[in-house]
């Protein structure tokens, strides 16, 4: 009896928290003249469409935000590949070596973790724009490599690879970088997952650095070509919901797929 | 020996200290530098002002506007999330049929970026969309939603929970977790008031994840920007200006880069202080 009532409330709350996804999907797969039709009054119709159509999806392919969505992977998948050979090398060198000043080279990956980047990012702007990075993709991809909070993640999964494989690595003949690539790398598989999804979801989610950085045809991403379209008069509210879909769609995926590390990476940071 | 190895750690450690010392530190120091300086039209480039910029803002009306607007949504969001993830990860830690699923329901918008979430709801909020079509099947008057003085905040801060609070529960139901599920079962069967019982005794247990919870859910609500630029452009009559779009407009649209550096200060000021003030608090009732 208890457990059917919080079965019931769970079911309310999640329906709840659900609905504004589901009227973005209907509304994907039905006209953008019909955003508004069903509203007054609400009716189930509302939240399902019966002859779906895919008419926003396919005039998605030839817009601005089509464009904008492949720039957004190429852009994250960039920060993903030279972010975790950036990070993975520097939480080796934490973890594996003695040396004076490891402390102070530590405290400096905590504290740039602790200066939260949307706040540099307009001191960070005016430095990029001085240097010609303004609408690169190396200019959008630079701030995502180094991550403090991923090398920390690292780190703390690095320190507990015992010392005797290192040592057997190095009687074997391999050099130290053979000791990362061939004994390290392949034991820490999930902490590599949490940490490249950590990078991918810092560049898929960023709004505020590609708005100040890289805002022409060329190198415009996704979530700043959408809010775009948003603010033109004649919005078709179709091809905003089918872009909000496939912009959300996309991580969706990602994190479904390596769901067990991405609780693990979160439960991680939060408990240690 | 000790020296060998501190030069092949320096090596394996040089890419990521040159991203983050140019990336992360160097624009900290550069906006409190900058700060100090102003642009002079009579002797051309940049001159030592002070804390001529600093002045200059506290006695601008806007940007005191600004910062009472932005301590009042502190004020208000960060408990009402805090809260609403506790209860929620009490809720779907219970044993109950589906619970996965709704959890995670709860949990999907977490993949919306938030710009997308912005547009998504600015559709909603219009006079004919979701929200006011709700209230009426509801029997309820339409609502102006973003375009109330008095509205704007309370709306803003409904959509802010709906992308955030699922990513701070996850955190919370990983600290309940961890409590043995004895514990969890035997408060739950002990007779009257379960969700008492249950918030009595796991909520000692989760302090950690907890402090954590609030202490980064301040810190992200504090440079709460996209919603802002996407939705009300800090209207209507500022009350939804929060200082990291201040920031912005100050930067761009009026275009005095100096003084936006010297409000970058000011904002992570606050933030480290509201930060302290919650651990002081935090230690303090322990």
């Amino acid at each position: 009896m208890k457990r059917a009532s919080l079965s019931v409330l769970g079911g309310a709350v999640g329906i709840l928290f659900f609905l504004p996804l589901l009227w973005v999907v209907t509304n994907s797969l039905r006209p953008g003249s019909e955003t508004f039709a069903n509203l007054s009054p609400l009716s189930w119709q509302t939240f399902l469409e019966l002859r779906p159509t895919l008419t926003n999806y396919s005039a998605l392919l030839n817009s601005a935000i089509g464009r904008a969505t492949l720039n957004s992977i190429l852009v994250s998948a960039a920060t993903v590949v030279i972010g975790l050979a950036v990070c993975a090398t520097a939480a080796f060198g934490l973890a594996a070596f003695q040396f004076r000043g490891r402390g102070l080279v530590f405290g400096i990956v905590v504290l740039s973790f602790l200066v939260p980047f949307d706040a540099i990012a307009i001191p960070l702007s005016t430095m990029f724009r001085d240097w010609h990075l303004t609408n690169t993709f190396a200019g959008l991809v630079l701030p995502g490599i180094g991550n403090g909070m991923a090398i920390f993640l690292l780190r703390q999964f690095f320190l507990g690879i015992p010392a005797e494989l290192v040592e057997a690595g190095r009687l074997d003949g391999l050099g130290w970088f053979g000791v990362f690539r061939w004994i390290y790398l392949p034991l820490s598989k999930p902490a590599l997952i949490g940490a490249g999804l950590m990078l991918f979801l810092f560049q898929w989610q960023a709004y505020v650095w590609p708005l100040l950085i890289g805002t022409d045809a060329k190198h415009i991403l996704g979530p700043v070509a959408l809010s775009n379209l948003q603010g033109q008069n004649f919005t078709d509210y179709g091809l905003v919901f089918a872009g909000a879909v496939v912009l959300t769609v996309i991580p969706l995926v990602v994190i479904a797929g390596f769901q067990r590390y991405f609780v693990q990476s979160v439960s991680s940071t939060g408990l240690k | 020996m000790k020296q060998r190895q501190g030069l092949i750690a320096l090596a394996f450690l040089a890419p990521a200290l040159v991203c983050l010392a140019v990336l992360r530190i160097v624009p900290a120091i550069s906006a409190v530098v900058e700060s100090f300086y102003t642009e002079s039209l009579l002797r051309g480039g940049r001159v030592f002002a002070g804390l001529g910029n600093y002045t200059d803002l506290l006695s601008n009306k806007d940007f005191r506007q600004s910062v009472g607007v932005t301590l009042l949504f502190t004020v208000l969001v960060n408990p009402i999330q805090v809260v609403v993830s506790f209860l929620l990860a009490v809720l779907f830690t219970q044993r109950a049929a589906g619970a996965k699923l709704w959890r995670t329901l709860v949990i999907l918008p977490i993949a919306t970026p938030p710009a997308v979430s912005a547009v998504i709801w600015s559709v909603i909020y219009r006079p004919d969309g979701l929200a006011n079509g709700v209230l009426e099947r509801l029997g309820l008057p339409a609502q102006p939603f973003l375009t109330s003085s008095s509205q704007v905040l309370p709306s803003l801060i409904v959509m802010l929970s709906w992308i955030g609070v699922g990513y701070w529960m996850l955190f919370l139901i990983a600290g309940i977790q961890e409590v043995p599920e004895e514990v969890r079962e035997a408060a739950l069967l002990d007779g009257a008031g379960p969700w008492r019982r249950m918030i009595s005794v796991v909520l000692p247990l989760v302090r950690r994840p907890l402090a954590f919870v609030l202490v980064a859910d301040t810190v992200s609500n504090l440079l709460v920007f996209a919603p802002v630029q996407i939705l009300t452009k800090g209207g209507p009559n500022g009350n939804s200006n929060l200082l990291m779009y201040d920031v912005y407009t100050r930067a761009y649209a009026i275009g005095d880069i100096h003084v936006a550096q010297a409000e970058v200060v000011i904002l992570v000021a606050l933030t480290l202080a509201i930060v302290a003030g919650q651990f002081r608090l935090l230690r303090g009732d322990q």
